[in-house]
């Protein structure tokens, strides 16, 4: 399983577009923080389906940044999007792992 | 096969079914508070909306809460208010004063009492998240990231920063520019101004002197960046093999058409805002003086005077009409910002182009007397005010 997590916008939104994204590849990764990554992804992805679609208050938060994660596996590929202004306790869980192990490409 | 969980989005139904028709039980109690959580979130979100011009009432009182490096404000913990001493926090206190400087530049400047106009609280939110390389404005609060200490550092150490962010608040009290394409851009270049021009009164600066750098501090010193953005010289803030070079158009013909989406900035706000930027650098470089004078309380009047949907024409033409209306119509002033909107490829509507350009010409002459008088008189002005201040001190402490 591949994860990448992509950040777009925010006060340095140029800066951050130049920027390469996170990466975790879970075949470099012990089989402990596999099942750890797993089980934050299965979470965040359950508090988002939770929810209703709310475009404008990605709009209405001056500066957010949007996050991106992408779930690679078996040719299958699914994608989260959060912001900073709504992200659920979950998604920050999974946010955190990600910047704590991630390789940038 | 791609799907996209958007928050608040669509579900991939093979990853769907599998978390709700769980056997464990726990995993299904997740889900039901998930479910009850979210849909408290959606209603107290559809309140707020009901009530958009309800302002709160705080005397502009400022307090500041330590996340802790966690995403929750309201789990944040109180870190020093108004009736509160100093922080052992530097972050605290940067924000603390930051904040401070930012509500007395309103309320002595252009005699507005906090965001709202009406006293409304300054609650800031520092040590948000992990590594947070961000500052935010939620419709509510200030939020402040530490910086991920690699490229940016702690969001509290700018204060053209902290007053850009506040600065939104401001524009969403005043025309409400929605935040994409061209009335986002100017919603960005709003908060630039405001930065720009709240530093350069806590330094005492001229417009002459400026450097009109937004972000100067957000950097470490590992990368070789000027700042965030130039407002003098749009697109030329930074240059590096780490991420490239900036992109900020100062003109028209190099506008960016970006997607209205989150990948694309809701169409480049934060690049396009580089237009507006550099109209506002030239009407004050050429008015001469302090930019938060003439030159500030045109846009600031301009601002007011425009709503949710103004697009960069309608804006240059409300500047162009309200220096008619603060100053002298076809003064130095107005001149002055005919010939800024013109030099970024903006023509002010029913001025021809020809006029517009000579017209500039004139206003933007070095040694014009006109020119010179102004800004001679903002000076002794100023003198005065740091006289009168001087004396009321004395007669205090006697």
């Amino acid at each position: 399983m591949r994860v990448t997590l992509a950040t777009h916008g925010g006060l340095a939104a140029p800066v951050r577009a130049g920027l390469s994204p996170d990466v975790v590849d879970t075949d470099a990764l012990p089989e402990s923080a596999t099942a750890e990554l797993c089980r934050l992804v299965d979470a965040a992805v359950l508090a988002a389906s939770a929810a209703a679609e709310d475009r404008e208050a990605h709009r209405s938060a001056p500066d957010a940044m949007s996050y991106s994660v992408t779930v690679e596996e078996g040719g299958h590929s699914s994608v989260l999007v959060q912001s900073d202004r709504d992200m659920s306790p979950e998604f920050a869980a999974l946010l955190r792992w990600l910047k704590e192990h991630a390789v940038r490409e | 096969m791609t799907s996209e969980l958007r928050h608040q989005c669509i579900t991939p139904p093979y990853l769907l079914e599998r978390l709700l028709k769980s056997d464990d039980g726990e995993v299904r109690q997740a889900a039901l508070n998930t479910l009850l959580t979210t849909a408290h979130l959606r209603g107290e979100r559809a309140v707020r909306a009901a009530f958009p011009g309800v302002a709160t009432p705080g005397n502009a009182r400022r307090t500041i809460y330590d996340c802790r490096n966690t995403t929750s404000l309201p789990f944040a913990v109180l870190a020093r208010s108004e009736d509160r001493p100093e922080s052992a926090d530097v972050s605290v206190n940067r924000a603390f004063d930051k904040l401070g400087q930012t509500r007395d530049f309103f309320q002595r400047v252009f005699a507005r009492n906090s965001i709202d106009g009406h006293g409304m609280r300054l609650d800031g939110y520092v040590h948000y998240g992990y590594e947070f390389a961000n500052a935010f404005w939620n419709g509510r609060q200030m939020v402040f990231g530490d910086g991920d200490g690699r490229i940016f550092s702690d969001l509290t150490g700018s204060i053209s920063v902290v007053a850009h962010e506040l600065g939104h608040g401001v524009t969403e009290h005043t025309a409400g520019l929605e935040y994409h394409n061209q009335s986002g851009a100017l919603n960005e270049s709003m908060s630039d101004v405001f930065g720009a021009m709240v530093e350069q009164w806590t330094l005492g600066q001229t417009a002459e002197l400026a450097d009109w750098l937004i972000g100067r501090e957000v950097f470490t010193p590992q990368v070789e960046a000027d700042a965030l953005r130039s407002m003098k010289a749009p697109g030329h803030a930074w240059n590096t093999k780490k991420f490239g070079k900036d992109p900020q158009p100062d003109h028209m013909s190099n506008y960016l058409n970006m997607p209205d989406t989150y990948e694309g900035d809701w169409g480049g706000v934060h690049y396009n805002s580089g237009i507006p930027n550099k109209a506002f650098y030239l009407t004050a470089a050429t008015i001469g003086g302090y930019s938060w004078e003439a030159p500030g309380l045109i846009w600031y009047e301009a601002l007011k005077a425009s709503n949710s949907e103004t697009r960069f024409q309608e804006f240059a033409d409300t500047t162009y009409q309200k220096a008619g209306e603060l100053y002298e119509t076809g003064g130095a002033e107005q001149m002055a910002v005919l010939g800024a909107w013109q030099e970024v490829g903006i023509s002010i509507t029913g001025v021809s182009a020809g006029l517009a350009r000579a017209r500039s010409r004139t206003a933007g002459q070095k040694g014009d007397p006109l020119a010179t008088v102004r800004s001679l008189t903002a000076q002794v002005q100023e003198l005065s005010r740091d006289v009168a201040a001087l004396k009321g001190r004395l007669t205090a402490s006697r």
